[in-house]
């Protein structure tokens, strides 16, 4: 391989704590105390937990004011509906992979909008919008986001009126929060999963506001860098 | 040993199939602030731990929510679960807490949660 | 024989402390393994966590069966091969003992392991053994 295209680091050793963790569950499942397919798909519940339940229930409160009411008042018991029980989920049984079960959705109008951060690490509404992206977690966004929120939401694309009041929601105790956005012109007749596409995770943290045409899942233009940057270690 | 004897896993116990903070419910007895009471955080001493910021010690804002009764981080934090209290969503502006804002934004402000110790009535 | 007393869960399924005595198997690889934090270091990558760490938390949860679901007093003795409470307790136990020096998660690794053993679901010399294919396979060309 040549000098110019080095691949990204990784770990080309085997320790023996990672033999040691196949080890023991391969023995447990030889014992039969589970199989391997019971073990793959509890992993795969953790890996896949994502930001659609959030997503939906946002379009479901865009679509039925009753529901939206729940939702603003007793989050927790609104995540319901989305199948997110914090308290009792399954596959674990004792709540969702979260420390604390208080929900609350933070409703934006057209004069208000709010964004989400925790400035003393990473408190995250994980059961219900899946593990935080990294920048969540630096102290750029944490410390800055308190202190100058229109900048740092300009940097994420974001520009908001004078007149548009900004709300920070700092999840420094046991309250975690999403947010309820606007829903935005250009959806009008749409039905849920339509609506739930368009709720992306940074829509439901705030830094973003949800666009007719912009989903999660679409495809990104990709464009070769013209200068690459290469890694040396 | 000299070590005190302690269970780890007692809060696994109360809180399973209740949820942290419900497992706390009707321990803090009567609030002391409501929804739309003005209030300044106080700037409590932090030896060992807190989760209070300094950012808004010594602030003035507003109740919005009482949210749920529970033990104090401060005392949580060292296991001291015996007694709760109510904790209050508080709104401030952002001019009050940083006073060099830019006044075309006067109208942006911060929510966040303090427990009923961290508050006085302004 | 050492034995913590420090925990006294009401299991009523015989759980009767932390057996501390180290085990030779795993006192080795507690002594020459490899943690993350170094190997991470040592080939620049980034990532906090060993890529085993869901795989580990994993085996962790499903050894538990419904023991993390139920209010404890509910749980039937003998329903799941590793009761949360008392491998979790187990662990804080050896972490505080015979594996304060290991980092996290390695020492959480070695803690189930050392529990496995102690709780008769497999044996020292049968984990030895499946460690030395699992060796042979991961390091064979």
């Amino acid at each position: 391989m040549s000098d110019k295209h080095k691949p990204q680091p990784m770990v080309d050793e085997v320790s023996d704590f990672e033999i040691l963790e196949m080890a023991v569950r391969e023995l447990a499942i030889e014992k039969g105390l589970f199989s391997a397919d019971d073990h793959r798909r509890w992993t795969e519940y953790v890996h896949t937990l994502g930001p659609v339940p959030a997503a939906r229930l946002v379009a479901k409160a865009w679509l039925d004011p009753e529901y939206k009411k729940l939702a603003v008042t007793d989050g927790v018991k609104a995540s319901l509906a989305v199948g997110v029980d914090w308290i009792n989920s399954p596959p674990t049984g004792f709540g969702t992979p979260s420390d604390y079960c208080n929900l609350r959705v933070l409703e934006d109008t057209p004069k208000l909008k709010h964004v989400v951060v925790c400035t003393l690490c990473s408190c995250y509404p994980r059961p219900i919008l899946g593990q935080s992206p990294e920048w969540y977690r630096t102290p750029n966004y944490r410390r800055r986001l308190v202190r100058w929120p229109r900048q740092v939401l300009a940097e994420f694309g974001l520009q908001l009126s004078p007149e548009v009041e900004i709300r920070v929601a700092d999840s420094n105790q046991k309250t975690r929060y999403i947010v309820l956005p606007v829903r935005p012109a250009g959806t009008e007749g749409w039905t849920e999963d339509q609506l739930t596409e368009i709720v992306t995770r940074d829509c439901l943290i705030g830094v973003a506001v949800p666009k007719p045409g912009v989903t999660t899942n679409a495809k990104r233009p990709v464009h070769p860098a013209v200068h690459p940057v290469h890694h040396d270690h | 040993m000299s070590k005190i004897h302690h269970d780890r896993t007692h809060h696994a116990k109360k809180a399973t199939n209740i949820g942290d903070p419900q497992c706390f419910k009707g321990e803090a007895g009567a609030p002391k602030f409501k929804v739309g009471d003005r209030v300044r955080v106080k700037d409590l001493p932090d030896l060992f731990y807190t989760r209070t910021q300094t950012y808004p010690r010594g602030v003035v804002g507003t109740v919005t929510v009482l949210v749920y009764e529970s033990p104090a981080p401060e005392d949580e934090a060292w296991d001291n679960t015996d007694k709760s209290e109510w904790f209050y969503s508080v709104k401030f502006r952002q001019k009050d807490i940083w006073p060099d804002y830019h006044d075309l934004y006067a109208n942006d402000t911060l929510e966040t949660e303090l427990s009923e110790r961290w508050l006085e009535k302004a | 024989m050492a034995k913590s007393d420090k925990h006294h869960l009401d299991s009523g399924n015989g759980w009767h402390g932390t057996n501390v005595a180290p085990i030779a198997l795993l006192e080795n690889i507690r002594r020459h393994g490899k943690a993350w934090e170094e190997l991470s270091a040592k080939y620049g990558v980034a990532n906090p966590d060993p890529p085993w760490r869901i795989t580990l938390d994993a085996t962790c949860d499903i050894l538990a069966g419904d023991s993390s679901v139920l209010p404890q007093h509910m749980v039937v003795p003998g329903s799941c091969a590793l009761p949360s409470l008392e491998r979790r307790a187990e662990e804080d136990d050896l972490s505080e003992t015979i594996y304060a020096d290991v980092p996290f998660p390695e020492r959480q690794l070695l803690a189930l392991a050392h529990s496995m053993i102690r709780h008769g679901l497999f044996n020292e010399e049968e984990l030895a053994e499946q460690m030395k294919k699992v060796h042979e396979r991961l390091t064979s060309a």
